[in-house]
């Protein structure tokens, strides 16, 4: 008799035969699988008509749900396209779109035991929300403190990463909410210590900037179903304009960022360094352990992106164009934490970074929904999945150069309200390195989204 | 085994080179002494004050010729010896809520009197001055904590404790870790199981351990990194050990080799603390109690050394030792039928002498289904571990061994050449115990030989010390008993009073002490 059972994030197989997915582990003495084919082994060894004992399963047990989501169409031919690919695969749609809908129908439809896998923990509690609201059961969480497996559980990467060993036999569908991030190395494993044989994955940014979700087919499934912002935009999103401000630093900033940029650049210049990519700019980064004027020239490159980024001038616009927006629902953006404690400060704001302790940042958030703050300034924390439905105007007062944060900050005020139209305000520093950043991140923005 | 005293990887130093990588370990030299005293320094100076300020003058030091990297480094552990706290007198997440609240009242500020307005109207809300809402506000946020108390230490200790993180930092990128030490073995393959890793052991003169995690079958993975990176500190606590692992340095995607040994790192890391070894159970305390007590002649050990069984190992509880015979002890509490036939199925593949103390109250399986294999010697308890039949099964175990040595030596051919064989020192030359020395010498003396105590004496000898005795007692016919076993012990004879009463003369006591004891010579002198 063929033994199959999980073993700390992979399976074990004792017996008489091999299989095609599995490796002998001289070690222990047995065959050892992948969790990621656990349907793959059953269905090889039912085939080949070999019998065998299956102890692999540790579910929660089933809670009945009450669905109460009405899909929209094309969230029904997402669902369709998934269903029909043996519910495997990636779905994009644009942030705002209801990816979480169609996740929540699959669920409901599939009635097993479920992990959601997110990036944060504000989309914790969003997805556990959303799962009371839409299934009417009450939904586990693993990641930030927590830890209690239901039959629906959301839980972070990373503790989905960390608690694989533990937690991997114990659901049989799995949703990634913002796969991109799977495709990490570490992050992978997470689709490949898990039994679940259904997947979905969802992102309004499939593609990554170092090529690797050319992996997600094998860990989620194939891409199945895509829709751009441009295809949504009015009917089922909030039509929105972009606008651009440039301001002129003052001239004691000027003066600062000139003199910064040009020990950076005379170093680059004297050693012959050419830096182009992130790669290069990463081996730069490990010289300046070594020697000590490149670090210099770091630092003072450093010096002058924050003068450009964190420009007073920037500040006064801010200040007018927020007094010319007053009633609407405000997210300020910035790319330091400096930054955000200097805005939160003079305008007397809240403001949510990484350092903003739990409980506070629930409430800032959860007043920020309901109306009773009505701007808020933010680092990246915010960047992915919090929904503000109401939110209407953005600023973006500095940013790194990626297109997905962009795409994201975007995505925070696209969430339909009839009558909304959303307004998304760069504001950059002239004649400075911002200006290049500022419109790399908008450059493949129409084939992303 | 926490981790929170190792340093984040962007703190991480190394050297690099043809494939080989170490971490840039701070040797102990007046540069780096001065480093580590003068951030001590800056720590115990700046207790009462704003982290922020504190770490400006960290920063002062990175700029002094020192790599950043090092000096964070060591700021990094700092840290974790003081307390920051925030000012208790106002809750800045309270004043913060009151502050928001009286912005959305009175309209976002865009001018300095609107903002002045809003403070000044919190400010008499919370009885505070403007001053204090504008200090408060962010009076928890990171840099405005201020330092409150603060943990010295010796600047040495503070680069031997950036070694050790520096180390675990390192390893928190390995792929395989592979080691040997000089002991602790029970803890550190409790460590290793408890932290999900597999291990192969082997022994070739020392005692080998490769250590991964289960996905490493499939690939090269860093993600049982930071289990090895816990476990190093058990193994090092050791005296002696060698430590190499296998790093996949991800900046250039290569795997490198990295090795650390006692005789030449001890010095410079931080030697972990570990808890002193207490029993797992009271059960187990009260056996070695008792047994010990009894001094039965066997010695008992706690956490012997590894029994090798394949690839597998076998740490009994206690083993014990009797003239080369030993015979390990398990004590096992809560139990299941099929984790005993796995200890059977190990046990088969090693031949040793394994006693295993059941709790009889704490089965969970039919006892009836273990009396059929009779590899495994169970002895039931219930309250405390009975000795009488661990005695039993010692006695026989040493029976057993001593008659099959017995055996041996009847078919060995007994030819000796020198004055004096003493049983002790021929049973451990031929590896036997003693009692089957003097059992088989005892009965089949061997011709031109006596037996004499503890000892074989040949009869020329013997015969040479009794002239001596003689050449003493011929004018008085007696001799004072501690000359006669002068003459007796220089001749390299052990049992003094033994050898004078078989060489034939009788030994006179006056009273209890010896110096007046008298040895006489007998009318026949008949051997």
């Amino acid at each position: 008799m063929i033994h199959l059972w999980f073993d700390k994030g992979t399976l074990l197989l004792k017996g008489e035969i091999g299989t095609p997915y599995g490796k002998w582990d001289p070690r222990v003495g047995c065959y050892r699988i992948k969790a990621m084919h656990y349907d793959d082994v059953l269905t090889y060894l039912e085939e080949s008509r070999i019998s065998y004992q299956d102890e692999v399963q540790k579910l929660p047990p089933l809670e009945p749900l009450k669905c109460s989501v009405a899909l929209r169409p094309y969230q029904k031919e997402a669902l369709t396209k998934w269903r029909h690919a043996r519910m495997r695969g990636v779905l994009v749609l644009p942030t705002a779109a209801g990816k979480t809908y169609i996740a929540l129908k699959a669920i409901s439809l599939l009635k097993l035991q479920t992990l959601i896998v997110v990036p944060t923990l504000d989309l914790i509690d969003q997805w556990r929300k959303r799962v009371m609201e839409c299934l009417n059961v009450e939904a586990g969480a693993v990641g930030g403190g927590e830890n209690t497996v239901r039959m629906v559980t959301v839980s972070t990467y990373d503790s989905a990463y960390l608690q694989a060993e533990l937690l991997g036999n114990k659901f049989m569908f799995i949703v990634f909410d913002e796969v991109h991030h799977l495709a990490s190395p570490s992050y992978m494993q997470i689709a490949e210590m898990y039994i679940a044989p259904y997947r979905m994955g969802l992102t309004a940014t499939y593609e990554r900037s170092d090529e690797r979700h050319a992996l997600l087919p094998q860990l989620v499934g194939d891409l199945v179903y895509t829709v751009n912002v441009e295809e949504l935009a009015g009917k089922h999103l909030s039509p929105y304009a972009y606008e651009k401000i440039y301001v002129k630093l003052t001239p004691k900033e000027q003066q600062t960022y000139d003199n910064q940029m040009a020990v950076f650049k005379s170093y680059l210049q004297e050693k012959g360094i050419v830096l182009k990519s992130a790669e290069d700019f990463q081996k730069f980064i490990m010289i300046t352990g070594r020697d000590r004027r490149a670090r210099e020239a770091l630092l003072a490159r450093n010096r002058a992106l924050k003068v450009a980024l964190n420009s007073d001038a920037k500040l006064s616009l801010l200040a007018n164009q927020l007094e010319a927006h007053k009633d609407k629902r405000t997210l300020i953006f910035t790319l330091h934490n400096d930054l955000v404690y200097a805005i939160s400060r003079k305008f007397l704001i809240p403001a949510v970074t990484y350092q903003t302790p739990k409980e506070e940042r629930r409430e800032i958030l959860e007043n920020f929904r309901s109306g009773k703050y009505g701007v808020i300034v933010t680092s990246q924390v915010l960047d992915e999945g919090v929904d503000v439905p109401e939110a209407s105007v953005g600023f973006i007062l500095s940013g790194t150069g990626s297109t997905r944060e962009y795409v994201q900050r975007l995505g925070r005020l696209l969430r339909k309200v009839e009558g909304k139209q959303a307004r998304l305000v760069e504001i950059v520093s002239k004649e400075t390195a911002e200006v290049t950043i500022s419109r790399r991140r908008r450059q493949k923005r129409t084939n992303e989204a | 085994m926490r981790l929170e005293t190792v340093l984040p990887s962007e703190l991480l130093v190394v050297w690099k080179r043809k494939g080989v990588i170490w971490p840039r370990y701070a040797k102990l030299s007046s540069d780096n002494l001065e480093a580590a005293s003068g951030l001590i320094e800056v720590y115990k100076r700046h207790i009462g004050e704003k982290k922020g300020v504190l770490k400006e003058f960290v920063s002062e030091l990175e700029d002094k010729g020192y790599d950043y990297r090092f000096v964070r480094g060591l700021s990094f552990l700092l840290d974790r010896r003081s307390v920051f706290k925030c000012s208790d007198k106002v809750d800045p997440i309270e004043l913060r809520r009151k502050i928001y609240e009286a912005t959305e009242k009175l309209g976002l500020p865009t001018t300095s009197e609107q903002r002045n307005r809003i403070i000044e109207t919190v400010a008499l809300e919370q009885k505070l001055t403007p001053e204090m809402v504008e200090g408060f506000f962010y009076a928890d946020l990171g840099s405005e904590l201020i330092l409150e108390k603060f943990d010295v230490l010796p600047s040495h200790e503070l680069l031997e404790e950036y070694n050790l993180s520096l180390t675990q930092t390192l390893l928190f990128g390995a792929t395989e870790l592979n080691f040997t030490a000089s002991g602790n073995w029970q803890r550190i393959f409790y460590a290793i199981k408890r932290l999900g890793l597999i291990y192969e052991a082997s022994r070739d003169g020392r005692f080998d351990v490769k250590i991964d995690g289960p996905a490493s079958l499939f690939k090269l993975t860093r993600r049982y990194g930071t289990a090895m990176a816990k476990l190093l500190p058990v193994v090092i606590a050791n005296p002696e050990w060698t430590v190499e692992a296998k790093i996949l340095w991800e900046y250039t995607n290569e795997i490198c080799d990295f090795k650390i040994e006692s005789w030449r790192h001890r010095a410079i890391l931080k030697k972990p603390q570990l808890p002193t070894v207490s029993y797992d159970s009271s059960v187990e305390e009260d056996f070695a109690q008792r047994f010990q007590a009894l001094k039965s002649g066997w010695l008992l050990k706690r956490e012997p050394d590894p029994i090798l069984a394949g690839k597998q190992v076998i740490i009994p509880d206690f083993s014990l030792d009797r003239e080369g015979i030993t015979v390990y002890i398990e004590v096992v509490g809560f139990w299941t039928v099929e984790y005993l036939m796995r200890k059977i199925e190990k046990l088969k593949k090693v031949n040793v002498n394994m006693l295993v103390i059941v709790n009889e109250g704490l089965a969970c399986g039919k006892l009836a289904d273990l009396e059929r294999h009779p590899q495994l010697n169970i002895i039931y308890y219930r309250d405390r571990v009975p000795l009488p039949p661990i005695l039993r099964h010692l006695e026989e175990a040493f029976r057993r061994v001593q008659a099959k040595q017995e055996d041996l030596l009847v078919g060995l051919p007994m030819i000796f050449t020198e004055p004096v064989v003493n049983y002790e020192e021929f049973a451990a030359r031929i590896g036997v115990s003693v009692e089957a020395v003097r059992k088989a010498l005892t009965e089949k003396a061997p011709t031109g030989y006596t037996v004499m105590g503890n000892c074989l004496v040949r009869k020329d000898k013997l015969e040479q010390i009794r002239k001596k005795i003689e050449e003493q007692t011929s004018r008085t016919g007696r001799l004072p008993l501690f000359v006669a076993v002068k003459i007796v012990e220089t001749e390299g004879l052990e049992d003094a009073y033994g050898t004078i009463e078989t060489l034939g003369y009788k030994i006179f006591w006056h009273g209890i002490s010896t110096e007046k004891a008298e040895v006489i010579k007998p009318e026949n002198k008949n051997m």
